[in-house]
């Protein structure tokens, strides 16, 4: 069931674009400014694409592009879902499975987050070694194609280098860090944020984990990022608010756009 | 969350039919807690499932009704029996009464609960102000698109109390010579107790009182921008090497036994509200 309503999603988008994308990319906080970026864009809403989840709320693009970025073929998801929007795992991942559908097999996603790690400041970018799930039940999937077996790393090891290596080559350093995924919509209160602490997390967010999980079972190359908006100090109160977190993500966003092209332009190869 | 405000204005309609007046807070009694009740000049009294769109109690020890009137002096809406997460109601169906409450214009939510103290410092009876929580649900009220008429999407959550009349209580406290403390209370969905091993866990993760409920409540009346004070009464010890079995009959005992307390310290607060109201 689940099979049929990708390959008829799949069918609709092969309409519009007959494209095989190499990579997918799921535009968080930081990454928006790269669906502008894509040559030769085709764009999707949402709302035109057989099951595709559609968010109500105003103001979000929600629009699937197809086109190339530093030449490699893509495909992106221009305004994401979450689960504190009321979407189920698998309605949030289902765009995901289509874009693995139509050929890509690397994930590229980023996300806004609250720094834990005292070392951290904001505007900092952290790229993902490990997460941990905190998004109460149900957190994964019904929908299972393969079983994930716990040897395998999810976040791409190699992957994780060559963007350190990207990051020093434009004169800044990326942390490697552990994130911690809540449900939200709430930002955490003093006491969470010390027991986030604890749990070994180094940023705390509303998204990116049922994505990377799904894709995890697909067998995909992941590839993850966070960018710090605000620093949690649970010692010396300060409040969050939405347009700080937007803001610093705005900031920290070119950081993110040099690492993402470096990447996409290793991909591509050498130009002709 | 869409269709919460029309609910919500359906259901203030109808309990304006019967006492149309603007309470200062909104008062949310837990287990065994109900008898503050006596305490109020009683106006209205409307069981929950006159209401339209409330949910049932299901629960004995919880009554399951809306009480109004004033508390020294102060016109207040009291819930005498609350909805709980393990009584299978969805978390945004438990806290539309605290909607209600801000609705009719309440600026302040007042709630209680009884739970199992966790930090070895307290005793069974003792008081406990909530200075933070720390939710363990694993869900939130606030899933769903978000209704920009009812608060932010994001809500801030870095001081759900107002630690100010947290002071005032435990100062109330001092002066009626009744062991009150503060601590973290952490909300878990029930309706289970905790195993030994899940006590430790949540000492450890920096809580100091347990319960199932209040953090939905606290949660919604942050989002619609009400200002907080909760209490917990400590009814029972969960420490986890000399952990007894539990005993609903002696913990409803205990809270009946500290409410006393808990109505000095609320009557207290209440007459801190009108003296600062009047001054203003």
């Amino acid at each position: 069931m689940m099979k049929d309503r990708v390959a008829e999603a799949c069918r609709k988008i092969r309409q519009e674009r007959m494209l095989f994308p190499e990579v997918a990319i799921i535009l968080g906080s930081g990454l928006g400014g790269l669906a502008d970026a894509i040559e030769h864009p085709t764009k999707i809403p949402y709302s035109q694409i057989p099951y595709f989840p559609v968010t109500s709320a105003q103001g979000h693009a929600g629009n699937l592009v197809l086109g190339f970025l530093a030449g490699v073929p893509v495909v992106a998801m221009q305004g994401r879902i979450h689960r504190y929007e009321g979407f189920s795992p698998d309605e949030v991942c289902f765009p995901l499975r289509c874009m693995h559908q139509l050929g890509a097999q690397t994930l590229i996603v980023s996300n806004a987050s609250g720094g834990l790690n005292p070392r951290y400041i904001s505007g900092d970018v952290v790229v993902i070694d490990q997460h941990i799930n905190f998004l109460g039940q149900p957190s994964r999937p019904d929908y299972v194609d393969v079983t994930l077996s716990r040897n395998g790393e999810i976040y791409h090891r190699g992957l994780i280098e060559r963007a350190h290596d990207h990051a020093r080559r434009n004169g800044f350093a990326l942390h490697q860090g552990t994130y911690l995924a809540t449900l939200g919509p709430t930002y955490e209160t003093r006491s969470e944020y010390r027991f986030f602490r604890k749990t070994g997390a180094d940023v705390v967010g509303m998204s990116t984990v049922p994505e990377v999980l799904c894709a995890a079972e697909m067998g995909m190359r992941i590839l993850a990022f966070s960018i710090v908006t605000n620093v949690a100090l649970p010692d010396h109160s300060t409040s969050t608010n939405h347009l700080e977190v937007i803001s610093w993500s705005e900031i920290a966003a070119p950081k993110l756009r040099h690492v993402v092209t470096g990447l996409l332009q290793e991909l591509a190869g050498p130009a002709d | 969350m869409l269709e919460i405000y029309d609910q919500v204005q359906e259901a203030c309609a109808f309990i304006r039919q019967q006492w149309n007046h603007n309470p200062h807070a909104g008062i949310i009694l837990g287990t065994g807690l109900g008898s503050l009740v006596e305490q109020i000049e009683v106006e209205a009294m409307i069981d929950y499932d006159q209401i339209p769109h409330f949910p049932r109690s299901t629960v004995i020890s919880h009554r399951g009704r809306l009480v109004c009137g004033k508390l020294c002096g102060l016109p207040v809406m009291v819930m005498e029996g609350r909805f709980h997460m393990y009584e299978g109601y969805p978390l945004k169906k438990i806290t539309l009464p605290v909607r209600v409450m801000k609705h009719m214009g309440a600026q302040l939510l007042v709630v209680s609960n009884a739970c199992g103290g966790m930090n070895p410092y307290f005793k069974s009876g003792d008081i406990m102000l909530i200075e933070d929580h720390i939710n363990l649900l694993g869900d939130n009220p606030l899933i769903g698109i978000n209704d920009d008429r009812l608060g932010p999407r994001f809500p801030d959550m870095s001081e759900p109390y107002d630690l100010h009349l947290v002071d005032k209580a435990l100062e109330l406290a001092r002066k009626n010579d009744i062991v009150a403390h503060k601590g973290v209370f952490v909300a878990v969905s029930g309706p289970n107790l905790e195993t030994r091993a899940e006590y430790r866990f949540l000492r450890a993760i920096g809580s100091d009182a347990v319960g199932m409920s209040t953090v939905p409540e606290v949660i919604v009346a942050v989002h619609s921008g009400m200002r907080v004070i909760g209490f917990s009464v400590i009814t029972d010890m969960c420490l986890p090497d000399a952990l007894e079995a539990a005993d609903v009959a002696k913990i409803i005992a205990t809270a009946k036994g500290a409410e006393p307390k808990l109505r000095t310290l609320v009557s207290g607060i209440m007459d801190y509200e009108r003296a600062r109201l009047g001054k203003a």
